[in-house]
C-alpha cells in the first residue's frame, strides 16, 4: 500500500482560503476554469449555489470561467431559477442529440465536458445545503498549486439533516463504510485511504476526464476512481477536508439499491482489468421485499449497466476540442 | 449640504450589479445561529467577510461587538454609525438552512435580522461599485445581545465606550421597507413567574393552581387604569403555564410590556404591577416574582429635524412611503445619548409562515435609501442640530 499518501495528498481547504493566491496559480497556468452542476429537480437549493460561487469565484475573484448546469428534464423550476442567476443551463437531452439519450448524473457529468470549456472542470452536487464556496475553491487548490495532482476529490463530515429534528451529527456515510471499503480493501487497499470515495464533489483536468469511461447513474464515482487509479495511478490524486456538508437523509431501502448498483459497477470493473472472472453476466434486478397489507411483496428495480465511452472518443468532440499542441505538449482546445 | 436625489434611481440600478454577493452575505450570515448571548460565530463571519472585503480597519469593541471601519477624507468629522443587531429570536441550532429562490430568500430568522446584517456587510463592495467616498468615517458595527433580555447591552456598550462624537446612526433592520424610526417610547418588559409548590415546609396538597394566580393578576392588571395622554399601554405579550391535563398547574408565567410617551408613567405602572405582584404572593403564599428584563427612556428625533425630513425626500424620490412608528431597539440608546439617528427597513416580509421569507428585488431601493441618508448626514444635517 502506498503508505505516504494520506500524508502527502490530503489537504484541508483552509489550506487554499487565499484565493488570490490561486488566481496568481491560474493566471500563471493559463487555464480555463468550468464549475459544472448536474441538476434533477433541484429548485430548492441551485439558485443558493449558482449565487455563491458567482459571487466568491467570478465576480470578487476570477477563478470560475463558467458556471454549467446540465439538467436532466426537472418537472420543477430548476432550469428557469438557474438561469434566472446567470448559470449557462443545458437540458441534458439537447446536447449531442445524434447520440442515445439516457437519465442519471453520469450522463449528466460526461455531457458536460462537451458543452464547458474548462481545461480543468470542478463537479459539485446541487443537493448540498450548506454549500460554500470552499467547495469549489478547496477542490482547485491542489489542482492549481500542485504539478502532479490531475484530480482532487472532496471529504467532509457528514452530518445528517432531518427536517424536523434539525441535524443529526452522525450516521452518514453508510454505504461507503459497508459497501465500498470492504470491497476496496479486498481488491484495492490502496484507495481505501480515500475517505469519501462515494462524495459527489471532486474536480480535475479535461484531459483526465476525456479519457475515462462515464457509467450513467450512481456508479459513477466508484468506477472513476478506480479508472484514474488503474490508468494514471495514486499519486494524480488528492483529497480535500471540506469541513462539513449537510445533505438530505435518505432510507436505508434507497441506499440498498445505491449498494447494488455500486456492487454491480466494481464487480464489472474488476472483471474488465481482470482481477476475477465472471463465469455468467450479473444479475441487473435488485430484490428488496416490502411488507404491504401484512404480507410480504417483492419491490424490484432494475440497473441498466449502460455507461458512457470515453468522450474522446467521441468524433463530435474531437472536432469541437483539438489535439492541436499546445507550447507544454498537452492536447489544446479549439473553443 | 443637499443629496442628490435624482441620483438614487441610478444608484439602485448600480446596487443591482452587487446582488449576488449581497444575497450571498444574508445567506451566510443567517445560516448562522446567533440566538441572543451566543452569537460569537455570527461575530466572527461578520468580521472575516468585511476583512476578506478588504475595508480599511476590522476589530472588535471590548465587548465583542464586531466593527469595521471605512476611513473618511476628513478627520476632523465625527464618525457615522450603522449599525444592525446580530442576535435572533431563533434558538441555537448548528446550522440554518436557507433558501434562495428567483425573488425571494428564506430561513429562520432572515428577516429579524439576517437581512440587515448581510447588507450592512455588504456596504463596502456597495460603496465600491457606486463609487462612493465620505468625509466622515463609516462604522459598521454588527451589535450583540440586543433583543429580549440581551436589552441592547451591545448597542449601549458601544456608545459608552466610543472614544469621541459620533455624527448620526442609521440602525439596519431586514424589514419592514419604508419604515421610518425616529423615536422611541418609553418602555419596561418583565416576565412575572409564578410557582406554586417551592415553598417550604408547605403542605403540597393546599397548593393553589398557579394558572388560577397568574388569571387573577392578569384581571387586576386589566383593572388598572391607564390615562388617555400621555398614551400608555401594556401588552400581555406571552403565557406559559402547567405540564399536565389532569394535575394542578404548580408553574405559570407572564410576559408583559408597559409603553408610554413618558417615562415617569412607566415607572408608576411598573410599580403598580409589582405592588399587585407583592399582594397576590402573600394571599396565595406562593413563589410570584417580578423580573425587569429590560428598559428604555421615551427618546424622540422630532418629525422636522432635518435628518427626518432628509430620509422622507429620500424614500419619496424612491417611491417609498415612510411610515413613522415607534421603535425600541438600538436607535433609542443612540437617540438617548444625543446622537441624531433613524431606523430603516431593507426589503418586505413576504411570508411568515412556514418559515419567514423575504423578497429580493425591494432590497436594492431598500440599500439606496440607507446610501441616501448617509450622503445626507455625511453632508451635515445633523450638524449642531438639538434632537428634539
Amino acid at each position: 500500500m502506498a503508505e505516504n499518501w494520506l500524508d502527502t495528498n490530503t489537504f484541508h481547504h483552509s489550506e487554499f482560503s487565499s484565493i488570490d493566491r490561486l488566481v496568481k496559480a491560474k493566471k500563471k497556468k493559463e487555464v480555463v476554469i468550468s464549475l459544472c452542476l448536474p441538476t434533477l429537480n433541484e429548485e430548492k437549493t441551485i439558485a443558493k449555489e449558482i449565487v455563491i460561487m458567482k459571487s466568491e469565484l467570478m465576480d470578487r475573484h476570477p477563478l470560475l470561467d463558467e458556471i454549467i448546469v446540465i439538467d436532466s428534464g426537472s418537472s420543477d423550476k430548476t432550469r428557469e431559477v438557474a438561469t434566472h442567476y446567470g448559470a449557462q443551463v443545458h437540458l441534458s437531452s439537447d446536447i449531442l442529440p445524434d447520440l442515445e439519450s439516457f437519465k442519471g448524473k453520469g450522463e449528466n457529468l460526461w455531457k458536460a465536458l462537451y458543452v464547458s470549456k474548462g481545461d480543468i472542470i470542478v463537479y459539485l452536487d446541487t443537493d448540498i445545503k450548506n454549500i460554500h464556496h470552499r467547495f469549489a475553491y478547496g477542490l482547485l487548490g491542489p489542482l492549481l498549486l500542485d504539478e502532479k495532482i490531475r484530480f482532487s476529490k472532496a471529504f467532509y463530515d457528514r452530518p445528517l439533516s432531518d427536517e424536523t429534528k434539525g441535524i443529526r451529527p452522525t450516521g452518514g456515510g453508510r454505504v461507503t463504510e459497508l459497501v465500498i471499503r470492504p470491497l476496496f480493501s479486498l481488491f484495492f487497499p490502496d484507495l481505501t485511504q480515500i475517505i469519501q470515495p462515494l462524495s459527489g464533489e471532486y474536480a480535475g483536468y479535461r484531459d483526465l476526464f476525456e479519457a475515462l469511461a462515464f457509467p450513467i447513474g450512481y456508479s459513477i464515482e466508484t468506477s472513476m476512481i478506480i479508472d484514474i487509479y488503474k490508468n494514471w495511478g495514486l499519486e494524480v490524486m488528492a483529497q480535500v477536508d471540506l469541513d462539513r456538508r449537510v445533505h438530505r437523509n435518505q432510507t436505508t431501502r434507497s441506499l440498498g439499491k445505491m449498494a447494488f448498483a455500486l456492487m454491480q459497477r466494481f464487480l464489472t470493473r474488476i472483471s474488465d482489468y481482470n482481477m476475477i472472472q465472471l463465469k455468467d453476466e450479473l444479475n441487473d434486478r435488485m430484490i428488496q421485499f416490502e411488507n404491504r397489507a401484512q404480507e410480504y411483496q417483492q419491490d424490484i428495480s432494475k440497473f441498466d449497466m449502460q455507461e458512457r465511452p470515453p468522450i474522446i472518443t467521441i468524433p463530435q468532440y474531437r472536432e469541437r476540442f483539438t489535439t492541436a499542441p499546445k507550447k507544454d505538449g498537452k492536447s489544446g482546445r479549439k473553443t | 449640504m443637499k443629496v442628490n436625489l435624482e441620483s438614487m434611481p441610478r444608484m439602485v440600478s448600480g446596487i443591482k450589479k452587487v446582488r449576488d454577493t449581497i444575497i450571498t452575505n444574508i445567506v451566510l450570515i443567517g445560516e448562522k445561529s446567533a440566538p441572543t448571548f451566543k452569537e460569537k460565530g455570527r461575530a466572527v463571519l461578520f468580521q472575516e467577510r468585511l476583512a476578506e472585503f478588504q475595508i480599511d480597519e476590522c476589530t472588535t469593541d471590548s465587548y465583542q461587538n464586531p466593527i469595521g471601519i471605512i476611513r473618511g477624507s476628513d478627520r476632523n468629522k465625527p464618525p457615522i454609525f450603522v449599525v444592525a443587531h446580530l442576535d435572533t429570536h431563533e434558538p441555537y441550532q448548528e446550522f440554518f438552512d436557507f433558501t434562495v429562490r428567483k425573488n425571494t430568500i428564506s430561513g429562520p430568522g432572515v428577516a429579524d435580522n439576517s437581512t440587515g446584517v448581510g447588507v450592512l456587510i455588504s456596504l463596502p463592495v456597495i460603496l465600491k461599485q457606486l463609487k462612493l467616498k465620505f468625509r466622515s468615517d463609516i462604522v459598521l458595527a454588527g451589535v450583540i445581545q440586543s433583543i429580549g433580555k440581551g436589552n441592547l447591552r451591545g448597542v449601549r456598550h458601544l456608545i459608552k465606550t466610543w472614544n469621541g462624537p459620533i455624527r448620526g446612526a442609521i440602525c439596519v433592520e431586514g424589514v419592514e421597507l419604508g419604515r421610518l424610526n425616529h423615536y422611541s417610547e418609553g418602555m419596561v418588559r418583565a416576565e412575572i413567574d409564578c410557582l406554586s409548590s417551592s415553598i417550604p415546609g408547605r403542605d403540597k396538597r393546599n397548593n393553589s393552581n398557579a394558572i388560577l394566580i397568574m388569571n387573577e393578576l392578569i384581571n387586576k392588571i386589566l383593572e388598572m387604569r391607564l390615562p388617555q395622554r400621555p398614551y400608555s399601554k401594556i401588552v400581555l405579550g406571552k403565557i406559559n403555564g402547567g405540564y399536565h391535563h389532569g394535575r394542578d398547574a404548580f408553574d405559570a408565567s407572564l410576559g408583559l410590556e408597559i409603553k408610554s410617551d413618558a417615562d415617569d408613567l412607566v415607572k408608576e405602572l411598573i410599580n403598580e404591577i409589582e405592588d399587585i405582584t407583592e399582594n397576590l404572593k402573600r394571599l396565595y403564599e406562593v413563589d410570584l416574582k417580578l423580573k425587569v428584563i429590560s428598559n428604555l427612556n421615551a427618546t424622540r428625533l422630532k418629525f422636522n429635524h432635518p435628518l427626518v425630513k432628509y430620509a422622507n425626500s429620500v424614500m419619496k424620490t424612491l417611491n417609498l412611503e415612510p411610515k413613522s412608528e415607534s421603535s425600541e431597539s438600538e436607535l433609542s440608546i443612540f437617540l438617548s445619548n444625543s446622537i441624531p439617528a433613524v431606523t430603516l427597513g431593507v426589503t418586505r416580509l413576504k411570508t411568515l409562515n412556514p418559515e419567514p421569507c423575504v423578497e429580493i428585488d425591494p432590497i436594492f431601493k431598500g440599500i439606496a435609501q440607507i446610501i441616501g441618508v448617509l450622503q445626507a448626514i455625511d453632508n451635515g444635517v445633523c450638524d449642531g442640530r438639538k434632537l428634539a
